[in-house]
């Protein structure tokens, strides 16, 4: 297996041993030419295969070595091909005049060293040749198709098959061949039209390209001149212009160096243009890129204000930024606050100051011309949606027809990726934000759920059954109870105004007050006046609880309650078999903030015989709404206790929740629902 | 929801029509906060098309009562339907607010 430097060693090496035979072999002929009875010892045809073997590894060599040349710096590469290939033409004549002074001065005729040089000139020339023939083929190639890569392919194998002429020592220029040559050197003009990455060269790359592609051209033509110089020489033993695959890679590498000069060269004048047009494309996409980079909108703002004035050459430029019901100027470009406060002056008086507007002949205007500006042209930008201002823009040129049509389209193209970009911005922002309201609800779920009582006591004289579920935003549905003693308990269900954390927030300080205040053992209507008085407190103006508190005595059959702006008790009662809600006065928690909550809230005690029913409930069972937009209500619910009194506890809550499903339909929660059935049972002998 | 402002002398009658809820409630403080409304010495609630209101919407009317109450600007409910005045009872708002049934009673009420 050969691996890439190993073959590039290789060809090296082939080449300077080749070259070495070639030198000797040269050498040698001279001499038996010199001296003819000498012993023949060169042979011609060994000669065109060293030729051949040189030729074929420098050009190896530098095809695996163009390979490695990427990117699309092109300057790079004509200077690649300059300071390593072209120099040596310069090298070459240098030589030469070198060898001209030293037989001048020292009159001496001495074939040998005319040889040596002569030879050294040939491995310069095919160095050059092979150098430029594969940079060329990498510029040639770029933006290339399939046809061109096919093309080029044939191209280099035509070009490497004429080595064959040179190998059994055909003389190209026979008429036979002629004609060949000719359509093949078309096939090289064709070759030359593709010069694609000229238009990437920018003005100053291209002046620079310019001084490159002269000094090779230069090169091109020492090399030719020089071989042509020496074609038909006496003195010389071998002749390398018979060599017909050097003259069509020169011809190649001349033309192409020829063509590239004369399209930079007449390209030259537009390219400020395509310059201008790729810097613009280059500001598009930062500017739809500012949201993958995360950047701000001043930063967009920022690459707007530089972009415009690029795309447009103004000469003073401003930015208003608008905040609220407030501009102000936060960009400013070779202009000062008192010329942009007269000529906004000038604009709402025109009531031109919210809209795109050109003027391209201030001075034709004579509120303009009274202003003394010395600018002639404006345009007047709006940066808007639909629903937003976001700011305006301002640009002057110093020049009449400042803004042609061409240039408003790419200032317009500008503002309005500007807006596009703003608005995405805004709308990740809000998505963001949204992100943490899920969040903060989900803790809010999460501090309810912890709120609630998993379990109640069972006990043989009561049995209860509970039922809660949260609406998609969290509630302030609540309940709980508190063991007073042995035969005693107190349960108490709530509903806070509000959702959200807030909510959760209120529910826990609840909570709160119900265990730290029960564990007194007071009255629930005393309860409500401690807890309204501890909540006005804390509680914001436009909250409020609704509560009831509930303390059932076994021991004494009976149980004591006070409502605050709760739902009312709906009540079965056994012995009269009878179904009523107990209707009495109670003011919500917070919404009285003084002493005189204490005339709103009344206390009922009532016994209880075995059998009884209770339910306890928030707005959210009542309230809940049907498709057609009707409430679920008292009565439906009174009846459905009718109906069911003879189940027990857990059965009858769920003949309810049943029931209330069915009328308001599936997924149609809107408010929580919390829903407590408690039956009294009879009493148990304790075993 | 659409709130309504229709000014008689020193009465201000405002209507609200649709469904009060915490997203439109807001709309309602904004209205009830303007210090201009101080300037009157009656507001006159008309209910006749509020069909829902919920516990943000009575918490906006809570929260500026005290306030009505030191100025003493009588804030009168009138034309309440059923479903919505039983909310305001269950509360126990009708014993701290003053819901009439009609305009001619609120009128009456509003200049005694």
């Amino acid at each position: 297996m050969l691996y890439k430097t190993n073959v590039k060693s290789l060809l090296v090496t082939a080449a300077i041993i080749s070259w070495v035979l070639l030198l000797g072999n040269v050498l040698l002929m001279a001499e038996s030419v010199r001296q003819p009875g000498a012993i023949k010892l060169a042979l011609p045809y060994i000669n065109n295969l060293l030729i051949i073997v040189f030729i074929l590894s420098v050009f190896l060599f530098q095809r695996l070595s163009a390979n490695n040349l990427k990117g699309i710096d092109f300057s790079s590469y004509l200077w690649n091909l300059f300071s390593k290939a072209a120099i040596a033409a310069y090298l070459s004549i240098a030589l030469y005049f070198a060898y001209k002074l030293s037989t001048g001065y020292a009159r001496l005729q001495s074939p040998l060293l005319l040889h040596l040089v002569y030879q050294v000139n040939f491995g310069l020339l095919v160095y050059f040749l092979a150098k430029s023939f594969y940079i060329w083929r990498q510029l040639l190639l770029y933006h290339k198709n399939k046809f061109l890569q096919v093309a080029w392919e044939w191209f280099e194998l035509l070009l490497f098959s004429t080595l064959i002429l040179t190998l059994l020592n055909f003389n190209y220029t026979n008429y036979i061949f002629l004609p060949l040559f000719g359509l093949f050197g078309c096939y090289i003009l064709f070759l030359c039209t593709n010069l694609k990455w000229v238009a990437y060269l920018s003005f100053n790359k291209k002046s620079r390209s310019l001084v490159l592609l002269g000094a090779i051209l230069v090169s091109c033509y020492i090399f030719t001149k020089f071989f042509q110089e020496f074609s038909d020489s006496q003195e010389l033993v071998i002749d390398y212009s018979d060599v017909g695959f050097l003259m069509l890679a020169m011809m190649f590498v001349g033309c192409y160096t020829l063509a590239a000069f004369l399209v930079s060269l007449f390209s030259l004048p537009t390219s400020s243009v395509f310059e201008q047009k790729s810097e613009d494309l280059l500001n598009f996409q930062r500017l739809s890129q500012s949201i993958q980079q995360g950047q701000n909108e001043s930063q967009v703002y920022n690459t707007l204000f530089e972009s415009t004035i690029k795309a447009s050459d103004a000469t003073a430029a401003w930015f208003e930024m608008v905040r609220g019901n407030n501009t102000h100027v936060s960009h400013l470009l070779n202009i000062n606050n008192e010329q942009i406060e007269r000529i906004r002056h000038l604009l709402l008086a025109y009531n031109i100051q919210n809209i795109d507007y050109i003027n391209n002949n201030l001075d034709r205007n004579t509120g303009f011309r009274d202003l003394a500006l010395p600018w002639k042209s404006l345009i007047i930008l709006p940066i808007k949606s639909k629903k937003h201002i976001f700011g305006t823009l301002y640009l002057l040129r110093d020049i009449e027809q400042g803004f042609d049509r061409e240039t408003v389209n790419v200032l317009r193209t500008f503002t309005s990726q500007t807006i596009l970009t703003i608005e995405n911005l805004r709308l990740v922002a809000e998505s963001l934000q949204n992100e943490r309201y899920k969040e903060e609800l989900k803790i809010a779920t999460q501090v309810q759920e912890s709120l609630i009582p998993k379990t109640f006591p069972t006990d043989s004289w009561f049995e209860i059954a509970t039922h809660a579920v949260a609406a998609k935003e969290v509630g302030g549905d609540f309940y709980d109870f508190l063991q007073l003693s042995e035969s005693r308990i107190a349960i108490i269900i709530g509903d806070v105004s509000g959702k959200g954390i807030s909510a959760a927030f209120h529910m826990a300080q609840m909570k709160g007050i119900f265990h730290g205040l029960m564990q007194q053992d007071m009255p629930p209507s005393e309860f409500m006046k401690q807890a309204n008085s501890a909540l006005s407190r804390c509680l914001e103006k436009t909250s409020f609880i609704t509560s009831s508190l509930y303390i059932i005595d076994y021991r004494m059959q009976g149980f004591m309650f006070a409502r605050a702006g709760h739902c009312h008790t709906l009540y079965y009662n056994a012995m009269m078999e009878d179904v009523f809600y107990f209707q009495t006065d109670g003011l919500g928690l917070g919404i009285v903030r003084d002493k005189s909550y204490n005339n709103h809230v009344r206390e009922m005690y009532y016994d209880y015989n075995p059998g009884d029913v209770m339910v306890i409930y928030t707005d959210g069972i009542v309230e809940a709404r049907n498709a057609a937009n009707d409430e679920y209500g008292e009565d439906r619910l009174k009846y459905m206790l009718t109906q069911t009194y003879h189940l027990e506890a857990e059965d009858i809550k769920c003949a309810i929740i049943n029931d209330l499903e069915d009328f308001t339909g599936p997924d149609n929660l809107y408010d929580d629902q919390t829903l407590l059935v408690i039956k009294f049972k009879p009493v148990q002998p304790k075993a | 929801m659409k709130i309504t402002q229709d000014i008689k002398e020193s009465t201000i009658i405002m209507t609200l029509d649709g469904e009060l809820d915490a997203s439109s409630s807001v709309i309602l403080d904004e209205e009830l906060s303007d210090p201009e409304i101080m300037k009157y010495s009656k507001i006159l609630v008309d209910c006749q098309n509020l069909n829902y209101i919920s516990s943000a919407g009575l918490g906006v009317f809570i929260s500026h009562l005290q306030r009505f109450e030191d100025a003493q600007i009588k804030l009168i409910f009138f034309n309440m339907q059923d479903k919505v005045r039983n909310v305001f009872e269950i509360l126990g708002l009708d014993l701290l607010m003053t819901i009439v049934t009609n305009y001619e009673e609120a009128i009456t009420i509003a200049d005694e």
